[in-house]
């Protein structure tokens, strides 16, 4: 919203005045306008929640005080547009840059430095490794890029300007607990900053292909999903790190993650286990346009993973129950992640001979209502305005009675699969996560 | 239920359970001495911290003298995304009503969800002599 007033300000030099939820103002005051909008736009703060509540709830905040001046609301919209600019507001130009942060920190004992690891907000809030001069020098062997090389420029929570190098993915990277072969992994996952943030219990997957997954010893087999893998483990931490130190995601201050989501803690990092695909099914970097020889990272982001729970049973078809599961998604994309015991039983029996045969059916055949359809506020909120514009299948769905059942996949492309486990149960999970971005990795060896 | 029963039915041996060393106690009231003098070592790390860049500053457009007689937008986010959400900006046009009655609001919701631009609207209102705004409300 501050982008929006802004350009009513700047372009059109009308006088704006910004509401926002008293959960998120002090991002659109503070942190957005000194990185992002470099405008201080005047905010009003209004009391959340405000979707749902009743009007006389409403009506109620209008009378009451605005969250940020602790006025009046209507007198603080009122002062908004009238108030003379302050010498902050009129400054224009490019402030003198921070002092740019030391290469090292001031020697100090482990314990100390552990503590104000954390205190920073540079950890997961588990012990790190210290990222000494030796030990990243070790890591940056895991790469043939310069350590002064800038992977990114636009990497903060929300696109700002957070230009980093190489070295600064090392230190992380060490930190994390990976090993120098691990490194090219994690470069292609910086590349791939910023990751989608939310007020919502959003979150990362990372799914790794190609001929990496066995150089350096990743689990795509038994337990891929566990904490029994160190590459796995280890890369998936080197995200949360990333997210945190490099994007710059602080919550309460650059971000405010209501519930968060415990998925943060690794970002379900997995390899798929491409040998166990059935014939026909290609592994997920091929489906997005990479050779199969190449090793790729994909960022998926979505909300939820729900558990097969049981095996696949004679007397249910597995793609009945996985329609079943799928209908309480949003519908707005959805990847299957399933044992190769499971992805043969769909092949061999059911006569899925594609994972894409496999999204087509499905996308047939999941429904739901429509009013569970757009009573999901990510549904609403993103497709609603589509509806509106007469964007189709959107504009007709909207105006169905509630209680008319809709496929809600309406693109078969947006379904994926994911396989990978060890072929000791016939499991799977149904998710609503998306495939974001694909890097290279073997661009950063 | 029986104890030794019920570690069974979890799955654990009390035979196992019964041996299984305590280390209540253990840590140490004695430390030796190199491990005493390890922690105090100083050691030098990188600084894993990114400097953020700075925006350009930008500044705001010059405010009205007076809202009397002025034409101000409420322009509606369309947070939920359904044009439901104005609510809040209907409960503004009636306080100015019956507050400044001299000055003239105009509901408008913005195309397109809530993280995406408008410049049509935003033009619109410039071209119909828009005085002010009040945009909102997310969250």
């Amino acid at each position: 919203m501050s982008l929006e007033a802004g350009e009513i300000e700047q372009k059109y030099r009308i006088p704006t005045v910004a509401a926002a939820g008293s959960n998120v103002v002090s991002f659109g005051i503070g942190p957005n306008a000194t990185y992002n909008t470099g405008m201080p736009i005047r905010y009003i703060g209004v009391p959340f929640p405000f979707s749902g509540q009743p009007r006389s709830v409403l009506k109620g905040y209008i009378a009451g005080k605005d969250t940020v001046s602790g006025k009046p609301m209507m007198q603080a919209i009122v002062d908004g547009l009238t108030k003379p600019l302050t010498d902050q507001e009129k400054m224009s130009g490019r402030p003198p840059e921070a002092a740019p942060e030391p290469r090292l920190l001031p020697p100090d004992t482990e314990d100390h430095l552990q503590r104000l690891f954390k205190e920073k907000g540079w950890t997961d809030y588990n012990p790190v490794i210290l990222p000494t001069q030796v030990r990243v020098a070790a890591m940056l062997k895991g790469t043939s890029h310069k350590p002064e090389e800038i992977v990114k420029t636009a990497a903060g929570t929300f696109g700002t300007r957070r230009p980093f190098t190489v070295e600064k993915v090392a230190v992380l990277a060490v930190m994390a607990g990976a090993k120098p072969e691990y490194f090219p992994v994690i470069l292609a996952l910086a590349s791939l900053v910023p990751y989608q943030d939310s007020t919502t219990s959003i979150a990362q997957m990372i799914v790794v292909n190609g001929p990496i997954r066995k150089q350096i010893g990743m689990n795509s087999g038994m337990g891929a999903l566990g904490p029994d893998n160190e590459a796995n483990s280890v890369i998936g931490r080197a995200m949360t790190l990333i997210h945190k130190v490099i994007q710059g995601y602080q919550e309460g201050v650059t971000g405010f993650a209501s519930l968060s989501n415990p998925l943060r803690y690794d970002n379900l990092c997995m390899a798929e286990n491409e040998e166990a695909l059935p014939e026909g099914w290609l592994p997920l970097h091929v489906q997005m346009g990479h050779q199969p020889a190449e090793s790729v990272v994909t960022v998926f982001t979505g909300w939820n993973f729900i558990n097969s729970t049981g095996w696949v049973e004679q007397h249910y078809a597995p793609q009945m129950l996985m329609r079943d599961y799928m209908a309480s998604l949003s519908g707005m994309g959805a990847t299957l992640i399933m044992d190769p015991s499971v992805a043969d039983l769909l092949k061999d029996v059911q006569g899925f001979k594609t994972k894409a045969m496999l999204g087509d059916w499905l996308s047939q055949n999941v429904e739901k209502t429509a009013r569970s359809y757009w009573g999901n506020s990510i549904v609403s909120s993103m497709l609603g305005p589509l509806a509106a514009q007469g964007l189709e299948p959107y504009a007709t769905w909207k105006k169905l009675p509630g209680d008319t059942t809709i496929k809600p996949f309406a693109n078969p492309k947006d379904i994926h699969a994911v396989v990978v486990g060890g072929k000791t149960a016939s499991v799977w999970f149904a998710t609503d996560f998306r495939p974001e971005k694909g890097a290279s990795i073997d661009a950063w060896r | 239920m029986d104890r030794r029963k019920m570690l069974a039915l979890l799955g654990a041996s009390p035979a196992l359970v019964a041996a299984a060393p305590s280390y209540a106690g253990t840590s140490s009231t004695a430390v030796p001495e190199a491990a005493a003098s390890a922690a105090d070592r100083l050691i030098t790390v990188l600084n894993p911290a990114v400097a953020p860049g700075l925006a350009q500053r930008i500044p705001l457009a010059p405010r009205l003298d007076k809202l009397d007689g002025k034409t101000i937008y409420l322009v509606d986010t369309d947070w939920g995304g359904m044009g439901q959400n104005d609510g809040i900006l209907q409960e503004m046009q009636a306080w100015f009503a019956e507050h400044m009655p001299s000055v003239k609001t105009i509901i408008k919701i913005k195309k397109g969800n809530f993280v995406t631009d408008d410049p049509g609207l935003w033009k619109e209102i410039a071209d119909n002599k828009g005085d002010g705004v009040v945009l909102g409300v997310a969250g």
